[in-house]
């Protein structure tokens, strides 16, 4: 039984962190039918600022919980901007031009990302400091529990309910929605689209940049090469949700980080991404949009 | 056309050296190509780093006295990010450049990946690789200059059953050559001591997540858990360890030997157990410690594991072979190479046998201190 909690809180953990990410490229994909490909970049860009933050203030007297709203604070913004740059400079211009030129712009971007992350703050593991939050852990039926856990999860899920309510009840989530469906008859009923997508490259890359602060966090260490791994996990839960779809990327983050965590526990380590992957194909062989997609097979 | 074009351009190269030639003025020897094929990024990127370093440190000083033979020597780099595609890419393009020995790289499977294209090449291969399937070929051109899993192997099943009696062993590898080849020979070697391997699991490397299996280890109640991996990913199942509440002690296989290991693992690390021979300070011979000096004083660093050394061993033992053979042909120096008594290395005194594999190394078994240093558990140090 303590077994089987713990695997579930694993499960968890990663599964919110997962599903942050994925969040990103499903909006993306929503309004501007574009995987962006650069997205789990942009995140890892995020916890390496936040390191920088971190690393660079520590000593200076402020306290843990201020100095980590802060980095927060910063990594959002600054790769709030760098997404907005980002579609600027490398999908603007190709917004008219086959999908296929977009798409490798978007791989492009991903490996400037990357590799500039390398020649800034170098090609080694870098580790977070010690010490950040409090090392409390909770015993639970033969489960240990730590507050980062506990903090990961609540976060996730407070942020993802709040993503819901703004893209369901506000104005601006109303223009969203309409710019997904159709982004000519949404201009047409005076909504401004540009606006629509720059909004969704500050939000995106923003839940971005807390998800890559996390995974820095809960693992302690952050190196220039993890875009691609996350990248590629968030995507996988965006596709099993069923792209474009917003529930449908949070409950695809948080099944394929419980997924992994039972291939591993129950069944066999080394069959752990095997398992998860036969799963993903398995639910798209019946559910060719996704868990929760609709009409994608339709706008090609 | 544009044959005709070449063929006029290497005629008026043809003359201009003949002129050269007849109006007396001396050509500088051609210098002596030595390449290093390491992880210069990546995960790796330290330990490629610090192999890079310790070989152009090495040339330098080498060239300040005049280099060898009356030649210079040149160090052409080639970044194989630890990665088998990536090796075989740079041990083509070394090839091409016209190396005589290529030192590195740091992974087996690098290694492994690169060996046929040296030994086709008549390169030699000298590499800190410890799988024993670098050894299956009996390639002439190869020389491990780190232990031999095999010698590692006996030694941590020797540690872990009989000299701390630990009951249930559980093994954790991840799918890299070497170290599942490590852990294949611990878990025979520790059978043969008569000692109880409860359970072999495996992680995906840089994955980072791998509570999920530690959650299933936990279960079992294992006394120890060994891995056999690199240290990017031992420092975090250390700390994962500790976060799940996990009593099990850690020993390590010697990728581990990294000052990263400690910083990655961080208040966890302390009182883990890693296995290799001694770490580049603790290393006791003279010629050790000048070099370690050597490397500080240029680089502002220590070398970050006794690979940087192995394979600054691997360097040595090649200019060495340059020196006593007056020669850089391949067959003479792979000859002296094999046929070397011993070899008085930065890391110890050590041989080649007949496959390449280094003979003769002390292995100990090193606690992690607080502060990331070492402290030799056993053999019990001898007194100064």
């Amino acid at each position: 039984m303590g077994t089987f909690i713990q695997q579930v809180v694993n499960g968890l953990t990663v599964g919110g962190i997962y599903a942050l990410i994925a969040l990103g490229y499903t909006m993306v994909y929503g309004v501007m039918r574009l995987i962006n490909f650069a997205h789990g970049d942009l995140c890892i860009l995020g916890a390496f600022v936040g390191l920088s933050l971190l690393t660079g203030a520590a000593g200076s007297g402020h306290t843990g919980a201020a100095l980590l709203l802060l980095a927060f604070v910063v990594s959002i913004i600054a790769i709030a901007v760098a997404g907005v740059v980002l579609e600027r400079i490398a999908y603007r211009p190709l917004r008219k031009a086959d999908r296929l030129a977009a798409v490798v712009s978007a791989l492009g971007a991903s490996l400037m990302i990357e590799n500039g992350i390398m020649l800034v703050w170098g090609p080694q593991v870098h580790v977070f400091p010690a010490g950040l939050l409090p090392a409390t852990t909770w015993h639970f039926a033969g489960a240990t529990i730590s507050f980062v856990q506990v903090m990961i999860i609540l976060a996730s899920l407070v942020l993802m309910a709040a993503l819901y309510a703004f893209v369901n009840h506000t104005r601006f989530g109303t223009a969203i929605r309409a710019a997904a469906i159709d982004q000519d008859a949404a201009r047409l009923m005076g909504i401004n689209v540009n606006r629509v997508i720059t909004s969704v490259f500050i939000i995106g890359p923003g839940l971005g940049a807390i998800g890559g602060l996390f995974i820095g966090i809960y693992y302690r260490e952050a190196y220039f090469t993890m875009g691609w791994t996350y990248g590629l996990y968030a995507f996988i839960a965006a596709i099993l949700g069923g792209i474009g779809n917003i529930p449908g990327a949070m409950l695809g983050g948080v099944l394929l980080g419980l997924f992994n965590a039972f291939a591993a526990g129950y069944v066999s380590s080394s069959w752990q991404d095997a398992i998860t992957f036969g799963l993903l194909i398995a639910i798209l062989l019946v559910r060719p949009s996704g868990l929760l997609g609709e009409r994608v097979a339709e706008k090609v | 056309m544009m044959r005709r074009i070449t063929i006029g351009a290497g005629a008026g190269f043809g003359v201009a050296l003949g002129l050269l030639g007849a109006t007396g003025v001396a050509r500088a020897a051609p210098p002596i190509r030595i390449g290093v094929q390491a992880p210069i990024t990546g995960t790796y990127a330290d330990e490629g780093q610090g192999i890079e370093r310790a070989v152009k440190l090495l040339a330098a000083e080498q060239n300040a006295k005049g280099g060898l033979l009356g030649r210079k020597i040149e160090v052409k780099v080639c970044d194989d990010q630890g990665e088998a595609a990536q090796a075989a890419i740079c041990a083509r393009q070394l090839v091409n450049d016209h190396v005589i020995a290529v030192i590195g790289s740091y992974t087996s499977g690098a290694a492994l990946a690169a060996q046929p294209i040296y030994a086709r090449a008549d390169v030699i291969q000298t590499s800190d690789g410890t799988s024993n399937e670098l050894l299956k070929h009996g390639y002439r051109t190869w020389f491990g200059n780190a232990a031999p899993n095999s010698a590692e192997a006996k030694f941590t099943a020797h540690y872990l059953v009989d000299v701390r009696h630990f009951g249930k062993i559980a093994v954790l590898t991840d799918h890299s050559s070497f170290a599942t080849g490590l852990a294949d020979a611990v878990v025979a070697d520790v059978k043969a001591d008569h000692g109880d391997v409860i359970d072999k699991s495996f992680i995906n490397a840089g994955s980072q997540n791998f509570s999920p299996v530690l959650t299933k280890l936990k279960a079992m109640h294992p006394d120890v858990l060994y891995f056999s991996g690199y240290y990017s990913d031992g420092g975090l199942i250390r700390a994962q360890m500790v976060q799940l509440g996990m009593k099990a002690a850690f020993v390590g296989g010697d990728a581990n030997q990294n000052v990263a290991f400690a910083k990655i693992a961080g208040p966890a690390a302390a009182g883990s157990v890693i296995i290799n021979v001694p770490a580049p300070a603790d290393l006791p011979y003279p010629v050790a410690k000048t070099f370690v000096a050597a490397y500080k004083a240029k680089y502002g660093a220590l070398p970050p594991s006794v690979f940087t050394l192995t394979n600054a061993d691997g360097m040595r033992a090649v200019m060495q072979a340059i020196a006593a053979t007056k020669s850089v042909k391949p067959a003479k120096l792979e000859a002296y190479l094999h046929g070397m008594k011993s070899f008085q290395g930065l890391t110890g005194t050590f041989a080649w046998n007949a496959k390449g594999e280094r003979t003769g190394s002390p292995f100990v078994a090193f606690e992690v201190q607080k502060d990331g240093s070492y402290r030799i558990l056993y053999p019990a140090p001898t007194a100064g």
